[in-house]
């Protein structure tokens, strides 16, 4: 079953190279291969994964490396989705190598014959789990494009049109990325949230009990929160929306780091 | 050499083989002496002559430019000079060449020189300096970037190859090509259209106007369903227009001081005339705000466009003002998601998609010269299973010549030794025909060393072109 991991990464890390070249040379050749890479290495990880499962008896997201390889899963699948529907050609070259990064520390990672506490045997924690990883993934694509709004903005208005004036998509597309993304990434949190608390009431006895992982949350939730409402209104849109969607993602993170602090929540 | 000595077939190999040998070494040492004195002459004997924007001002290429209507009488009046084969002329604004096959090399480089010198009425001498002159590779290459569009005054122009085309079918119809240079043609195409299609030579506009269309879709994505406001109805304006309409916008609204102009303009693109004096409401309502008008005044100030942001609740426009004296407050620009450019900053996005063209062409020459080698391979290859057919039944002669004239000495064999011995001195002139023959069909890369390789084998083994047909 390894080699079905190798071959994933190896398509992945080839696709990843092949997306780096077509950006920066813009050769639309090398960006169609790097997709058809990433498809073929997103298949075999799927296979993996599934794989994985039917031996552990478990979804795979129950330790940190497991976790990696499923987030570097969502990653590449909601990348996939994004560029279908708005043919950016530059994504892969922003996505791909933290897709690369995730799967190299999942290998490094790696524990065989990984037992997990009974706690986390529960359904409960499969849905909580991957919705939460897709969620994160989503949340990162809200991110890039934030970013690559802002890059794009900064060419356009301080009207030097350099290396990213012609390699970047159109602010519209960035945009309407970002709020793609956002949505979707905020419903998912919403529902990550809320299968969280049950597990909780299960597991530890409360549905809420202040956790710093619940708070976390809260707060990143609350922050993407605001920003759904305010683009709801139209009144934020473009560069703040994008300065927004970056805090959020740091919190994101922060949230996601929350479990190696004193946490009942410290499985990941 | 010696008497071939009398006995069984086994005594016959040394025989056979001294003979081979001997006949084949005699060959070569025979046509080595002839070679060193006679000057190559290619395969090919491609020329082209011609002068361009760069080599001759537009008097001269005006002068030595063709009328498209008296082209074929032209074309053929040049393929029925001695020793024109095959003939193509380009004649385009910026360029007038011939494109030639030749019997020899020499005498049809004058032939064309003195055939452009008759029909531009300039002297021989004044022509002369103006022209380039390229053989062979260097007359495909050419070619193959004009097609391209490397050699064009505006780099990257797509308008060449569609030329190029026409008068390809104006020479295929006054019956003046053939299979070389429709097959050079056609690579051309090829290579040409690779260049577009691999490189993005010709994504970046290089003309004020449709920069302003390069800024818009940048920001706005496609245009199809941007609103566009022209202020004025200026030349400059409408030009501009026509490039955003060529995008794909479809609603165009025109405002204008005096009622009649807006209205004229506006329906050229099937477009709206809207007052001019409720200027803000119809800003507010567009998605690009294009001021083209003669007044000397500022008529969308900093406020106003503060203003037409909270009616349109942030959706991002794109005010390109194209007028001088300056019609919109540069400042507007520094309100979010207002962007705005004047003549200069579309100015400098040409500059930046020229400098881009630039940095395609180095990609777009690389291709060229990868389609130019492969088509020089074809040629030779073309060119190349004649000789290797030619050699094999040279060397068979031989053997049978040599064979029958070592029989008439040696007296009637008997059917099985004159068997052994024909098998014999075919297989020894066969290994060393074996490695000649091999060399002649890996060829296809190195053209100059290639060519001079198989002139070599040709001169040799004495395979001229009569046998070729």
């Amino acid at each position: 079953m390894a080699w079905v991991l190798q071959i994933t990464m190896a398509l992945y890390t080839v696709g990843l190279l092949h997306s780096l070249f077509g950006f920066y040379q813009k050769r639309k050749l090398f960006i169609n291969l790097a997709l058809i890479l990433v498809v073929a290495g997103f298949a075999s990880h799927t296979a993996f994964l599934i794989l994985l499962g039917i031996e552990r008896r478990h979804v795979p997201i129950t330790n940190l490396p497991e976790s990696l390889c499923f987030f570097a899963w969502s990653l590449t699948l909601t990348f996939i989705v994004a560029y279908f529907r708005y043919k950016i050609n530059v994504l892969g070259a922003f996505v791909l190598p933290l897709v690369s990064s995730l799967m190299i520390l999942s290998e490094l990672a790696w524990e065989e014959n990984h037992a997990i506490p009974p706690i986390l045997k529960s359904n409960w924690v499969y849905f909580h789990g991957s919705v939460a990883f897709l969620a994160y993934a989503a949340f990162f694509l809200t991110f890039i494009s934030g970013v690559l709004y802002l890059i794009q903005e900064k060419e356009l208005k301080s009207k030097k049109f350099r290396f990213f004036y012609f390699r970047l998509p159109s602010l519209q597309v960035c945009d309407e990325l970002l709020r793609r993304s956002l949505f979707a990434g905020f419903v998912l949190m919403s529902i990550t949230i809320i299968t969280g608390a049950f597990w909780a009431q299960q597991a530890w006895g409360h549905f809420w009990s202040w956790d710093p992982k619940q708070t976390t949350s809260l707060i990143t939730w609350a922050i993407y929160l605001i920003l759904v409402l305010y683009r709801l209104s139209s009144s934020w849109r473009g560069r703040r929306a994008a300065y927004i969607s970056i805090v959020g993602f740091v919190s994101a993170l922060f949230t996601f780091s929350m479990s190696w602090f004193r946490s009942l929540h410290a499985y990941l | 050499m010696r008497a071939p000595p009398q006995g069984a077939a086994g005594v016959c190999f040394g025989d056979a083989m001294r003979l081979a040998v001997e006949t084949a070494s005699g060959l070569v040492r025979s046509q080595l002496r002839r070679l060193k004195s006679s000057s190559g002459n290619s395969i090919l004997n491609l020329l082209l002559v011609g002068l361009n924007h760069r080599t001759a001002g537009l008097e001269t290429r005006e002068l030595a430019s063709f009328d498209e209507s008296g082209l074929p009488e032209a074309l053929r009046r040049l393929a029925g000079r001695p020793g024109v084969e095959e003939v193509i002329i380009f004649s385009t604004c910026n360029r007038v060449e011939l494109l030639a096959r030749v019997e020899k090399k020499p005498e049809g480089l004058e032939t064309l020189e003195s055939f452009l010198s008759e029909t531009s009425s300039l002297t021989g001498e004044h022509l002369s300096r103006k022209l380039y002159r390229y053989h062979d590779d260097q007359a495909i290459r050419h070619v193959f970037r004009v097609a391209s569009s490397l050699d064009s005054m505006i780099l990257g122009e797509p308008q060449i190859l569609g030329q190029l085309k026409s008068f390809y079918s104006i020479a295929v119809e006054a019956g003046t090509t053939g299979t070389y240079l429709n097959g050079l043609l056609q690579a051309a195409f090829h290579a040409a259209k690779r260049v577009r299609s691999e490189t993005s030579i010709g994504d970046y506009s290089v003309s004020v106007s449709s920069a302003a269309v390069d800024l818009a879709r940048k920001i706005l994505g496609e245009l199809q369903k941007a609103a566009i406001l022209i202020v004025g109805a200026g030349k400059m304006g409408e030009l501009a227009v026509r490039h955003l309409a060529g995008a794909g916008a479809k609603l165009i609204r025109v405002a204008n001081r005096s009622p009649a102009a807006a209205h004229d303009l506006a329906q050229k693109f099937r477009g709206e005339a809207v007052p001019f004096d409720n200027l803000m409401k119809w800003i507010s309502l567009s998605d690009v705000v294009l001021t083209s008008t003669g007044s000397p005044e500022i008529l969308i100030a900093r406020p106003m466009a503060e203003e037409v942001m909270m009616q349109r609740k942030n959706e991002p426009i794109v005010f390109i003002d194209i007028s001088v004296p300056r019609n919109v407050d540069p400042r507007v620009g520094t309100i979010d998601n207002v962007f705005y450019y004047n003549v200069d900053d579309l100015g400098a996005v040409v500059d930046a998609n020229l400098q881009e063209r630039r940095k395609e062409a180095v990609l777009a020459e690389k291709i060229v010269e990868q389609e130019v080698e492969s088509f020089c391979a074809r040629l030779r290859s073309l060119d190349r299973s004649p000789v290797v057919a030619q050699l094999q039944r040279r060397i068979e002669e031989i053997c049978q010549a040599e064979l029958e004239r070592y029989l008439k000495r040696s007296g009637p064999r008997s059917e099985k030794e004159l068997q052994e011995l024909e098998w014999m001195v075919s297989r020894i002139a066969g290994k060393i025909a074996h490695p000649l023959i091999t060399q002649m069909k890996s060829l296809s890369h190195d053209s100059l060393h290639d060519e001079a390789y198989l002139d070599t084998i040709k001169r040799i083994f004495k395979l001229q072109k009569n046998s070729e047909t």
